[in-house]
Protein backbone atom coordinates (compact mmCIF):
# COMPACT_ATOMS: atom_id res chain seq x y z
CA UNK A 1 0.00 0.00 0.00
CA UNK A 2 1.32 3.06 -0.97
CA UNK A 3 1.07 6.42 1.83
CA UNK A 4 2.56 8.56 -0.76
CA UNK A 5 -0.84 10.58 -0.84
CA UNK A 6 -1.98 10.48 2.82
CA UNK A 7 -1.24 13.70 4.33
CA UNK A 8 0.24 13.03 7.75
CA UNK A 9 -2.00 15.43 9.70
CA UNK A 10 -5.54 15.74 9.29
CA UNK A 11 -8.26 18.42 10.68
CA UNK A 12 -11.35 17.06 12.09
CA UNK A 13 -14.81 18.95 13.13
CA UNK A 14 -15.99 18.39 16.67
CA UNK A 15 -18.87 19.65 17.36
CA UNK A 16 -20.83 22.48 17.51
CA UNK A 17 -23.86 20.28 18.21
CA UNK A 18 -23.67 16.95 20.47
CA UNK A 19 -19.61 16.83 21.52
CA UNK A 20 -21.33 15.68 25.05
CA UNK A 21 -23.56 17.31 26.24
CA UNK A 22 -25.74 18.71 23.76
CA UNK A 23 -24.28 22.02 24.10
CA UNK A 24 -22.98 24.30 21.41
CA UNK A 25 -19.04 24.08 21.47
CA UNK A 26 -16.98 23.86 18.52
CA UNK A 27 -14.03 22.61 18.42
CA UNK A 28 -11.27 22.48 15.13
CA UNK A 29 -8.81 19.04 16.14
CA UNK A 30 -5.97 17.90 13.86
CA UNK A 31 -4.91 14.31 14.30
CA UNK A 32 -2.04 12.80 13.62
CA UNK A 33 -3.50 9.13 13.31
CA UNK A 34 -5.51 8.65 16.02
CA UNK A 35 -3.38 11.35 18.48
CA UNK A 36 -4.89 15.35 18.77
CA UNK A 37 -2.13 17.06 18.09
CA UNK A 38 -3.58 20.58 18.43
CA UNK A 39 -6.82 21.90 19.49
CA UNK A 40 -8.93 25.46 18.19
CA UNK A 41 -11.94 25.95 20.62
CA UNK A 42 -14.56 27.94 19.10
CA UNK A 43 -17.40 29.25 20.87
CA UNK A 44 -20.44 31.51 21.08
CA UNK A 45 -23.26 30.07 19.39
CA UNK A 46 -25.51 29.84 22.17
CA UNK A 47 -25.75 33.93 22.82
CA UNK A 48 -29.06 34.85 24.31
CA UNK A 49 -28.45 38.86 25.68
CA UNK A 50 -29.32 37.66 29.31
CA UNK A 51 -26.85 40.17 30.52
CA UNK A 52 -28.44 42.76 28.40
CA UNK A 53 -32.18 41.00 29.45
CA UNK A 54 -31.36 41.98 33.46
CA UNK A 55 -30.93 45.41 33.24
CA UNK A 56 -34.27 45.36 31.80
CA UNK A 57 -36.20 43.64 34.28
CA UNK A 58 -36.58 45.02 37.94
CA UNK A 59 -34.31 42.92 40.92
CA UNK A 60 -37.53 41.17 41.89
CA UNK A 61 -37.65 39.73 38.26
CA UNK A 62 -34.10 39.05 38.05
CA UNK A 63 -33.93 36.69 40.44
CA UNK A 64 -36.21 34.73 38.67
CA UNK A 65 -34.38 35.47 35.21
CA UNK A 66 -30.67 34.63 36.44
CA UNK A 67 -32.04 31.31 37.85
CA UNK A 68 -32.70 30.34 33.95
CA UNK A 69 -29.14 30.88 33.27
CA UNK A 70 -28.82 27.36 33.71
CA UNK A 71 -30.43 24.41 34.07
CA UNK A 72 -27.89 22.50 36.50
CA UNK A 73 -26.86 25.29 38.58
CA UNK A 74 -30.08 26.98 38.46
CA UNK A 75 -29.88 27.45 42.30
CA UNK A 76 -26.67 29.09 42.68
CA UNK A 77 -26.87 32.20 40.11
CA UNK A 78 -30.19 33.56 41.85
CA UNK A 79 -28.90 32.98 45.37
CA UNK A 80 -25.52 34.87 44.37
CA UNK A 81 -27.57 37.38 42.44
CA UNK A 82 -29.69 38.06 45.73
CA UNK A 83 -26.77 38.01 48.15
CA UNK A 84 -25.22 41.10 45.97
CA UNK A 85 -28.71 43.01 46.13
CA UNK A 86 -28.72 41.78 49.57
CA UNK A 87 -25.19 43.40 50.30
CA UNK A 88 -26.08 46.59 48.70
CA UNK A 89 -28.95 47.01 50.95
CA UNK A 90 -27.85 45.77 53.94
CA UNK A 91 -30.26 43.14 54.54
CA UNK A 92 -29.74 40.42 56.47
CA UNK A 93 -31.19 36.58 56.19
CA UNK A 94 -33.05 35.41 58.98
CA UNK A 95 -30.95 32.28 60.33
CA UNK A 96 -33.74 30.30 59.33
CA UNK A 97 -33.28 31.24 55.35
CA UNK A 98 -29.70 30.99 55.67
CA UNK A 99 -29.62 27.23 56.51
CA UNK A 100 -32.57 27.05 53.81
CA UNK A 101 -30.66 28.41 51.26
CA UNK A 102 -27.79 25.73 52.23
CA UNK A 103 -30.60 23.10 51.59
CA UNK A 104 -31.37 24.41 48.05
CA UNK A 105 -27.78 24.80 47.25
CA UNK A 106 -26.40 21.15 48.48
CA UNK A 107 -30.09 19.23 47.12
CA UNK A 108 -28.53 21.05 43.52
CA UNK A 109 -25.24 19.72 43.52
CA UNK A 110 -25.64 16.71 44.45
CA UNK A 111 -27.97 16.09 41.26
CA UNK A 112 -25.80 18.42 39.06
CA UNK A 113 -22.94 16.11 40.24
CA UNK A 114 -24.88 12.66 39.44
CA UNK A 115 -25.68 13.76 36.10
CA UNK A 116 -22.37 14.65 34.86
CA UNK A 117 -20.81 11.42 36.26
CA UNK A 118 -23.56 9.09 34.83
CA UNK A 119 -23.11 11.30 31.57
CA UNK A 120 -19.16 10.05 31.81
CA UNK A 121 -20.90 6.34 32.31
CA UNK A 122 -22.31 6.58 29.12
CA UNK A 123 -19.46 8.28 27.56
CA UNK A 124 -17.37 5.39 28.99
CA UNK A 125 -20.07 3.29 26.84
CA UNK A 126 -21.34 1.27 29.55
CA UNK A 127 -25.36 2.30 29.06
CA UNK A 128 -26.54 -0.12 31.58
CA UNK A 129 -24.88 1.53 34.49
CA UNK A 130 -25.53 5.07 32.82
CA UNK A 131 -29.60 4.40 33.43
CA UNK A 132 -28.61 3.31 36.57
CA UNK A 133 -27.11 6.16 37.88
CA UNK A 134 -29.46 8.28 35.93
CA UNK A 135 -32.43 6.66 37.99
CA UNK A 136 -30.46 6.93 41.19
CA UNK A 137 -30.43 10.93 40.17
CA UNK A 138 -34.34 10.56 39.98
CA UNK A 139 -34.28 10.07 43.66
CA UNK A 140 -32.90 13.60 44.03
CA UNK A 141 -34.91 15.29 40.92
CA UNK A 142 -38.34 13.79 42.54
CA UNK A 143 -36.81 15.70 45.55
CA UNK A 144 -36.40 18.63 44.30
CA UNK A 145 -39.99 18.32 42.96
CA UNK A 146 -41.68 17.44 45.58
CA UNK A 147 -40.05 19.83 48.06
CA UNK A 148 -39.50 22.96 45.52
CA UNK A 149 -42.58 22.55 42.50
CA UNK A 150 -39.82 21.82 39.72
CA UNK A 151 -37.07 19.43 38.58
CA UNK A 152 -35.05 22.22 37.77
CA UNK A 153 -35.73 25.77 38.45
CA UNK A 154 -36.53 25.21 42.08
CA UNK A 155 -37.25 28.91 42.90
CA UNK A 156 -35.78 28.69 45.85
CA UNK A 157 -34.41 31.82 46.12
CA UNK A 158 -35.56 35.30 47.10
CA UNK A 159 -33.87 38.47 47.63
CA UNK A 160 -33.85 38.48 52.03
CA UNK A 161 -34.44 34.83 51.96
CA UNK A 162 -35.95 31.44 50.43
CA UNK A 163 -39.40 31.09 49.20
CA UNK A 164 -40.30 27.79 50.69
CA UNK A 165 -40.32 26.04 54.06
CA UNK A 166 -40.02 22.61 55.51
CA UNK A 167 -42.28 21.11 57.62
CA UNK A 168 -41.40 17.89 59.70
CA UNK A 169 -43.35 15.69 56.91
CA UNK A 170 -40.94 17.04 53.96
CA UNK A 171 -37.78 17.11 56.34
CA UNK A 172 -38.55 13.07 57.14
CA UNK A 173 -38.95 12.69 53.25
CA UNK A 174 -35.51 14.32 52.15
CA UNK A 175 -34.07 12.05 54.82
CA UNK A 176 -35.49 9.31 53.51
CA UNK A 177 -34.54 10.35 49.63
CA UNK A 178 -31.12 11.08 50.97
CA UNK A 179 -30.58 7.30 52.73
CA UNK A 180 -31.07 5.94 49.62
CA UNK A 181 -28.87 8.03 47.51
CA UNK A 182 -26.01 7.90 49.71
CA UNK A 183 -25.93 3.92 49.79
CA UNK A 184 -26.22 3.80 45.68
CA UNK A 185 -23.46 7.08 45.95
CA UNK A 186 -21.44 4.86 47.91
CA UNK A 187 -22.11 1.55 45.08
CA UNK A 188 -21.32 3.92 42.50
CA UNK A 189 -17.74 5.03 43.97
CA UNK A 190 -17.38 0.92 45.04
CA UNK A 191 -17.74 0.64 40.89
CA UNK A 192 -15.47 3.41 39.73
CA UNK A 193 -12.93 2.25 41.73
CA UNK A 194 -13.20 -1.48 40.86
CA UNK A 195 -14.89 -1.53 37.63
CA UNK A 196 -12.53 -2.34 34.63
CA UNK A 197 -14.32 -0.52 31.85
CA UNK A 198 -14.18 2.63 33.63
CA UNK A 199 -11.03 2.68 35.04
CA UNK A 200 -9.53 1.87 31.35
CA UNK A 201 -11.40 4.35 30.04
CA UNK A 202 -11.07 7.16 32.70
CA UNK A 203 -7.40 6.63 34.36
CA UNK A 204 -4.93 8.60 33.09
CA UNK A 205 -6.75 10.36 30.29
CA UNK A 206 -7.22 13.86 29.93
CA UNK A 207 -4.51 14.79 32.68
CA UNK A 208 -4.45 18.36 33.73
CA UNK A 209 -1.53 18.70 35.65
CA UNK A 210 -1.56 20.84 39.15
CA UNK A 211 0.59 23.68 37.35
CA UNK A 212 -1.36 23.65 34.23
CA UNK A 213 -4.62 23.88 36.58
CA UNK A 214 -3.10 26.71 37.96
CA UNK A 215 -2.08 28.64 34.43
CA UNK A 216 -5.63 28.34 33.57
CA UNK A 217 -6.83 29.59 36.70
CA UNK A 218 -9.73 26.64 37.26
CA UNK A 219 -12.61 26.13 39.45
CA UNK A 220 -14.63 23.56 40.82
CA UNK A 221 -13.98 20.12 40.68
CA UNK A 222 -12.01 20.44 37.88
CA UNK A 223 -9.02 22.35 39.78
CA UNK A 224 -9.91 20.24 43.28
CA UNK A 225 -9.18 16.82 41.11
CA UNK A 226 -5.82 18.57 40.31
CA UNK A 227 -4.64 19.12 43.56
CA UNK A 228 -5.80 22.70 44.07
CA UNK A 229 -7.82 22.64 47.60
CA UNK A 230 -10.24 25.81 46.78
CA UNK A 231 -13.72 26.01 47.20
CA UNK A 232 -15.72 29.44 47.88
CA UNK A 233 -17.53 27.27 50.69
CA UNK A 234 -14.55 27.23 52.91
CA UNK A 235 -12.42 30.54 51.32
CA UNK A 236 -15.62 33.03 51.60
CA UNK A 237 -17.96 31.13 53.49
CA UNK A 238 -21.74 32.46 52.35
CA UNK A 239 -24.90 30.64 53.52
CA UNK A 240 -24.73 28.72 56.65
CA UNK A 241 -21.36 27.23 55.45
CA UNK A 242 -19.32 28.45 58.19
CA UNK A 243 -21.03 26.13 60.94
CA UNK A 244 -21.32 22.90 58.87
CA UNK A 245 -18.39 20.26 58.87
CA UNK A 246 -17.58 20.81 55.42
CA UNK A 247 -15.29 18.62 53.82
CA UNK A 248 -13.05 19.89 50.52
CA UNK A 249 -11.77 17.02 48.56
CA UNK A 250 -8.72 17.09 46.34
CA UNK A 251 -7.08 14.62 44.19
CA UNK A 252 -3.82 15.14 42.75
CA UNK A 253 -4.09 13.00 39.33
CA UNK A 254 -6.23 15.40 37.35
CA UNK A 255 -7.41 13.34 35.11
CA UNK A 256 -11.16 11.98 33.92
CA UNK A 257 -10.99 9.60 36.75
CA UNK A 258 -10.12 11.83 39.27
CA UNK A 259 -12.67 14.69 37.96
CA UNK A 260 -15.42 11.82 38.71
CA UNK A 261 -14.33 10.74 42.06
CA UNK A 262 -13.94 14.34 43.44
CA UNK A 263 -17.58 14.76 42.50
CA UNK A 264 -19.00 11.27 43.49
CA UNK A 265 -17.04 12.31 47.26
CA UNK A 266 -18.69 16.04 47.15
CA UNK A 267 -21.73 14.01 46.76
CA UNK A 268 -21.50 12.08 50.19
CA UNK A 269 -20.12 15.79 51.63
CA UNK A 270 -23.34 17.28 50.27
CA UNK A 271 -25.90 14.79 52.05
CA UNK A 272 -23.92 14.92 55.16
CA UNK A 273 -24.47 18.60 54.84
CA UNK A 274 -27.78 18.63 54.32
CA UNK A 275 -28.43 16.10 57.66
CA UNK A 276 -26.71 18.32 59.66
CA UNK A 277 -28.52 21.52 58.40
CA UNK A 278 -32.03 19.40 58.99
CA UNK A 279 -30.90 18.49 62.15
CA UNK A 280 -29.67 21.94 63.26
CA UNK A 281 -32.93 23.96 61.21
CA UNK A 282 -33.38 27.02 63.34
CA UNK A 283 -37.19 28.66 64.00
CA UNK A 284 -38.05 31.56 62.74
CA UNK A 285 -38.71 33.80 59.36
CA UNK A 286 -37.37 32.00 56.09
CA UNK A 287 -37.55 35.43 54.99
CA UNK A 288 -37.67 39.04 55.56
CA UNK A 289 -40.71 39.24 54.58
CA UNK A 290 -40.74 42.59 52.56
CA UNK A 291 -39.96 43.42 49.39
CA UNK A 292 -37.69 47.35 49.90
CA UNK A 293 -36.33 49.05 46.97
CA UNK A 294 -32.14 48.65 46.22
CA UNK A 295 -30.86 51.31 46.68
CA UNK A 296 -28.08 52.47 44.49
CA UNK A 297 -24.55 50.88 45.40
CA UNK A 298 -22.29 48.07 43.77
CA UNK A 299 -21.55 44.90 44.80
CA UNK A 300 -19.61 41.47 43.86
CA UNK A 301 -20.45 38.23 46.30
CA UNK A 302 -19.26 34.86 45.01
CA UNK A 303 -20.37 31.22 45.76
CA UNK A 304 -19.50 27.44 44.71
CA UNK A 305 -21.89 26.43 42.26
CA UNK A 306 -21.67 22.61 41.78
CA UNK A 307 -19.29 23.27 38.41
CA UNK A 308 -17.28 25.97 40.51
CA UNK A 309 -16.94 29.39 41.79
CA UNK A 310 -19.71 31.75 40.06
CA UNK A 311 -18.69 35.31 40.42
CA UNK A 312 -21.03 38.25 40.34
CA UNK A 313 -21.45 41.57 39.80
CA UNK A 314 -24.17 44.04 40.62
CA UNK A 315 -24.53 47.91 40.31
CA UNK A 316 -27.74 49.56 40.90
CA UNK A 317 -29.11 53.07 40.28
CA UNK A 318 -32.15 54.64 41.82
CA UNK A 319 -34.51 52.65 39.29
CA UNK A 320 -35.63 49.61 39.92
CA UNK A 321 -33.80 47.85 37.11
CA UNK A 322 -30.29 46.90 38.11
CA UNK A 323 -27.49 49.44 35.97
CA UNK A 324 -25.25 46.28 35.07
CA UNK A 325 -25.08 43.20 36.31
CA UNK A 326 -21.65 40.56 35.35
CA UNK A 327 -21.19 37.19 36.41
CA UNK A 328 -17.98 34.91 35.65
CA UNK A 329 -18.66 31.30 35.69
CA UNK A 330 -17.31 28.41 36.60
CA UNK A 331 -17.03 27.14 32.93
CA UNK A 332 -15.51 30.28 31.01
CA UNK A 333 -12.35 29.17 33.39
CA UNK A 334 -12.51 25.66 32.50
CA UNK A 335 -13.11 25.10 29.00
CA UNK A 336 -9.30 26.97 28.57
CA UNK A 337 -8.37 23.33 30.43
CA UNK A 338 -9.21 21.50 27.47
CA UNK A 339 -6.68 22.44 25.27
CA UNK A 340 -4.06 20.85 28.17
CA UNK A 341 -6.49 17.73 28.50
CA UNK A 342 -6.49 17.21 24.99
CA UNK A 343 -3.54 17.66 24.12
CA UNK A 344 -2.43 13.87 22.80
CA UNK A 345 -5.25 12.51 23.11
CA UNK A 346 -6.87 9.87 21.55
CA UNK A 347 -9.88 11.46 19.28
CA UNK A 348 -12.59 8.64 21.07
CA UNK A 349 -11.48 10.15 24.10
CA UNK A 350 -12.37 13.73 22.89
CA UNK A 351 -16.36 13.76 24.26
CA UNK A 352 -15.17 11.96 27.51
CA UNK A 353 -12.85 14.80 28.41
CA UNK A 354 -14.90 17.29 27.36
CA UNK A 355 -17.51 16.22 29.56
CA UNK A 356 -15.35 16.23 32.64
CA UNK A 357 -14.98 19.77 32.80
CA UNK A 358 -18.75 19.70 32.95
CA UNK A 359 -19.17 22.38 30.31
CA UNK A 360 -22.44 24.54 30.95
CA UNK A 361 -22.07 26.77 27.91
CA UNK A 362 -25.49 28.27 28.53
CA UNK A 363 -23.99 30.26 31.70
CA UNK A 364 -21.31 30.67 29.67
CA UNK A 365 -22.28 32.79 26.22
CA UNK A 366 -25.51 33.40 28.04
CA UNK B 1 -21.77 -9.04 41.50
CA UNK B 2 -23.20 -5.62 42.52
CA UNK B 3 -24.30 -5.22 39.01
CA UNK B 4 -25.90 -8.55 39.87
CA UNK B 5 -27.89 -7.30 42.96
CA UNK B 6 -28.87 -4.40 40.64
CA UNK B 7 -30.32 -6.48 37.90
CA UNK B 8 -32.32 -8.70 40.19
CA UNK B 9 -33.29 -5.83 41.78
CA UNK B 10 -34.64 -4.01 38.36
CA UNK B 11 -36.06 -7.35 37.33
CA UNK B 12 -38.15 -7.75 40.33
CA UNK B 13 -39.04 -3.66 40.21
CA UNK B 14 -40.61 -3.57 36.73
CA UNK B 15 -39.80 -0.62 34.62
CA UNK B 16 -38.89 2.94 36.31
CA UNK B 17 -40.97 4.86 33.85
CA UNK B 18 -43.96 6.41 34.49
CA UNK B 19 -46.84 5.00 32.29
CA UNK B 20 -48.46 8.09 31.28
CA UNK B 21 -50.56 8.58 29.45
CA UNK B 22 -51.63 5.23 30.02
CA UNK B 23 -51.17 5.37 33.79
CA UNK B 24 -50.46 8.83 36.54
CA UNK B 25 -47.78 10.64 36.07
CA UNK B 26 -45.83 11.53 39.71
CA UNK B 27 -47.19 14.80 40.87
CA UNK B 28 -46.18 16.14 44.38
CA UNK B 29 -48.68 18.47 45.81
CA UNK B 30 -46.08 21.61 45.75
CA UNK B 31 -45.50 21.01 41.57
CA UNK B 32 -45.88 24.72 40.29
CA UNK B 33 -48.45 24.70 37.56
CA UNK B 34 -51.28 26.24 35.99
CA UNK B 35 -52.00 29.97 37.92
CA UNK B 36 -55.51 29.72 39.47
CA UNK B 37 -56.98 33.38 40.15
CA UNK B 38 -59.68 34.60 42.64
CA UNK B 39 -61.15 37.42 41.64
CA UNK B 40 -62.64 37.65 45.41
CA UNK B 41 -59.60 37.52 47.36
CA UNK B 42 -57.55 39.85 45.02
CA UNK B 43 -56.80 43.67 46.53
CA UNK B 44 -55.84 44.80 43.12
CA UNK B 45 -52.86 46.03 44.00
CA UNK B 46 -50.91 44.65 41.18
CA UNK B 47 -47.85 43.83 42.63
CA UNK B 48 -47.85 40.26 40.74
CA UNK B 49 -48.25 42.33 37.15
CA UNK B 50 -44.75 43.71 38.43
CA UNK B 51 -42.89 41.39 39.79
CA UNK B 52 -43.51 38.25 36.94
CA UNK B 53 -40.85 38.43 35.05
CA UNK B 54 -42.04 36.81 31.83
CA UNK B 55 -45.04 39.94 31.56
CA UNK B 56 -47.50 37.10 31.97
CA UNK B 57 -50.02 39.20 33.78
CA UNK B 58 -52.21 41.84 32.63
CA UNK B 59 -54.71 43.91 34.14
CA UNK B 60 -56.98 46.15 32.56
CA UNK B 61 -59.47 48.92 33.27
CA UNK B 62 -62.50 47.92 31.03
CA UNK B 63 -66.58 49.47 31.36
CA UNK B 64 -67.52 46.72 33.93
CA UNK B 65 -64.26 46.95 36.39
CA UNK B 66 -60.38 45.51 36.27
CA UNK B 67 -59.92 42.46 34.40
CA UNK B 68 -56.91 39.85 35.20
CA UNK B 69 -55.50 37.62 32.66
CA UNK B 70 -52.20 35.54 33.04
CA UNK B 71 -50.99 34.03 29.62
CA UNK B 72 -50.22 30.07 30.16
CA UNK B 73 -48.18 30.48 26.86
CA UNK B 74 -46.68 32.91 28.55
CA UNK B 75 -46.13 32.16 31.99
CA UNK B 76 -42.63 30.42 33.03
CA UNK B 77 -44.57 29.11 35.94
CA UNK B 78 -41.51 30.61 38.67
CA UNK B 79 -44.38 31.22 41.05
CA UNK B 80 -42.76 35.23 41.86
CA UNK B 81 -46.86 36.47 41.78
CA UNK B 82 -48.01 33.73 44.26
CA UNK B 83 -44.92 34.79 46.97
CA UNK B 84 -45.52 38.34 46.47
CA UNK B 85 -49.34 38.48 46.62
CA UNK B 86 -50.18 39.82 49.95
CA UNK B 87 -53.75 37.99 49.69
CA UNK B 88 -53.41 34.22 48.53
CA UNK B 89 -55.35 35.59 45.46
CA UNK B 90 -53.48 34.14 43.15
CA UNK B 91 -52.49 30.70 43.65
CA UNK B 92 -50.18 27.69 41.49
CA UNK B 93 -51.86 24.35 41.34
CA UNK B 94 -49.82 21.10 40.71
CA UNK B 95 -52.30 20.50 37.44
CA UNK B 96 -48.94 20.35 34.97
CA UNK B 97 -50.88 19.20 31.60
CA UNK B 98 -50.75 22.23 29.67
CA UNK B 99 -50.99 20.48 25.85
CA UNK B 100 -53.81 21.68 23.96
CA UNK B 101 -54.52 21.88 20.27
CA UNK B 102 -52.61 24.95 18.05
CA UNK B 103 -56.15 26.30 17.98
CA UNK B 104 -56.61 26.97 21.10
CA UNK B 105 -53.20 28.54 21.85
CA UNK B 106 -54.86 32.20 22.54
CA UNK B 107 -57.25 30.36 25.05
CA UNK B 108 -54.44 29.11 27.81
CA UNK B 109 -55.21 32.61 29.74
CA UNK B 110 -56.86 32.53 33.03
CA UNK B 111 -59.48 35.51 33.13
CA UNK B 112 -60.91 37.15 35.95
CA UNK B 113 -62.73 40.18 36.57
CA UNK B 114 -63.03 42.36 39.69
CA UNK B 115 -66.12 43.70 38.76
CA UNK B 116 -66.92 47.60 39.32
CA UNK B 117 -69.61 48.37 42.47
CA UNK B 118 -70.66 51.61 43.79
CA UNK B 119 -70.32 53.21 47.30
CA UNK B 120 -73.21 53.00 49.50
CA UNK B 121 -71.77 56.19 51.23
CA UNK B 122 -70.65 58.36 48.42
CA UNK B 123 -72.27 56.54 45.42
CA UNK B 124 -69.22 56.82 43.32
CA UNK B 125 -68.02 54.00 41.29
CA UNK B 126 -65.09 51.84 42.20
CA UNK B 127 -64.01 48.35 42.34
CA UNK B 128 -64.98 45.87 44.17
CA UNK B 129 -61.64 44.67 45.53
CA UNK B 130 -60.91 42.72 48.89
CA UNK B 131 -59.83 45.48 51.59
CA UNK B 132 -56.54 45.84 52.20
CA UNK B 133 -57.27 45.53 56.01
CA UNK B 134 -53.89 43.06 57.11
CA UNK B 135 -52.52 45.48 59.51
CA UNK B 136 -55.38 47.34 60.70
CA UNK B 137 -55.61 46.83 64.48
CA UNK B 138 -57.45 45.69 66.15
CA UNK B 139 -58.23 42.61 63.30
CA UNK B 140 -61.12 44.01 61.43
CA UNK B 141 -64.69 41.36 62.04
CA UNK B 142 -66.11 39.81 59.24
CA UNK B 143 -68.92 41.84 59.40
CA UNK B 144 -66.54 45.33 59.29
CA UNK B 145 -64.64 43.37 56.20
CA UNK B 146 -67.75 43.09 54.18
CA UNK B 147 -68.70 46.89 54.80
CA UNK B 148 -65.12 48.31 54.47
CA UNK B 149 -65.06 46.60 50.99
CA UNK B 150 -68.87 47.87 50.13
CA UNK B 151 -67.14 51.30 49.64
CA UNK B 152 -64.79 53.03 46.89
CA UNK B 153 -61.49 53.51 48.19
CA UNK B 154 -61.24 57.02 49.51
CA UNK B 155 -64.84 56.01 52.03
CA UNK B 156 -63.26 52.82 53.13
CA UNK B 157 -59.86 55.24 54.66
CA UNK B 158 -62.27 57.75 56.23
CA UNK B 159 -64.16 54.39 57.41
CA UNK B 160 -61.08 52.75 58.82
CA UNK B 161 -60.05 56.45 60.32
CA UNK B 162 -63.46 56.96 62.04
CA UNK B 163 -63.78 53.48 63.38
CA UNK B 164 -64.13 52.96 66.96
CA UNK B 165 -61.89 51.21 68.28
CA UNK B 166 -62.56 49.52 71.57
CA UNK B 167 -60.73 50.24 75.02
S1 LIG C 1 -53.60 38.84 42.65
FE1 LIG C 1 -52.57 39.39 44.55
S2 LIG C 1 -50.75 40.53 43.90
FE2 LIG C 1 -52.14 40.45 42.14
S3 LIG C 1 -53.32 42.34 42.28
FE3 LIG C 1 -54.51 40.77 43.33
S4 LIG C 1 -53.91 40.93 45.47
FE4 LIG C 1 -52.36 42.05 44.30
S1 LIG D 1 -45.75 32.08 37.72
FE1 LIG D 1 -44.18 33.62 37.24
S2 LIG D 1 -44.33 33.88 35.02
FE2 LIG D 1 -46.22 32.87 35.66
S3 LIG D 1 -47.65 34.51 36.00
FE3 LIG D 1 -46.70 34.09 37.99
S4 LIG D 1 -44.97 35.51 38.11
FE4 LIG D 1 -45.63 35.44 35.95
Amino acid sequence: MSTHNVPETFSIPVGPLHVALEEPMYFKIDVQGETVSHIDINAGHAHRGIEYLTTKRTMYQNVVLTERICSLCSNSHPQTFAMAAEKIAGIEVPERGIYLRTVADEMKRVTSHLFNVALLVHLVGYETYFMHMMQVREIGQDMLESIFGNRQDIGAMCIGGVRYDLDDKSIAYIKGALDKIEAETKDIIKTFKTNGSILRRTKGVGVLTHADAITCGVVGPVARASGVDYDVRREAPYAAYDRLPLVVHSLTDGDVWSRAMVRLEEILTSINLLRVCLRDLPGGPVNINDRPDIPPGQAVTRSEAPRGEVIYYLRTNDTPQPERVKWRVPTFMNWDSLRFMLQDAKIADIAMIVNSIDPCLSCTER
Amino acid sequence: MNFLTIFARNLKQGPQTEAFPLGPAFTPDRLRGRIEFKAESCEGCRICERVCPANAIRFAKTPDGMTFDCWHNTCVFCGNCEFYCPTDAIHQTNDWDLSHVNADKFDMVEHGLIPNQTCVDCGATALNTAPMVKNAKPPLSTEEVAEVRARCPKCRAKYLKNRKVPA
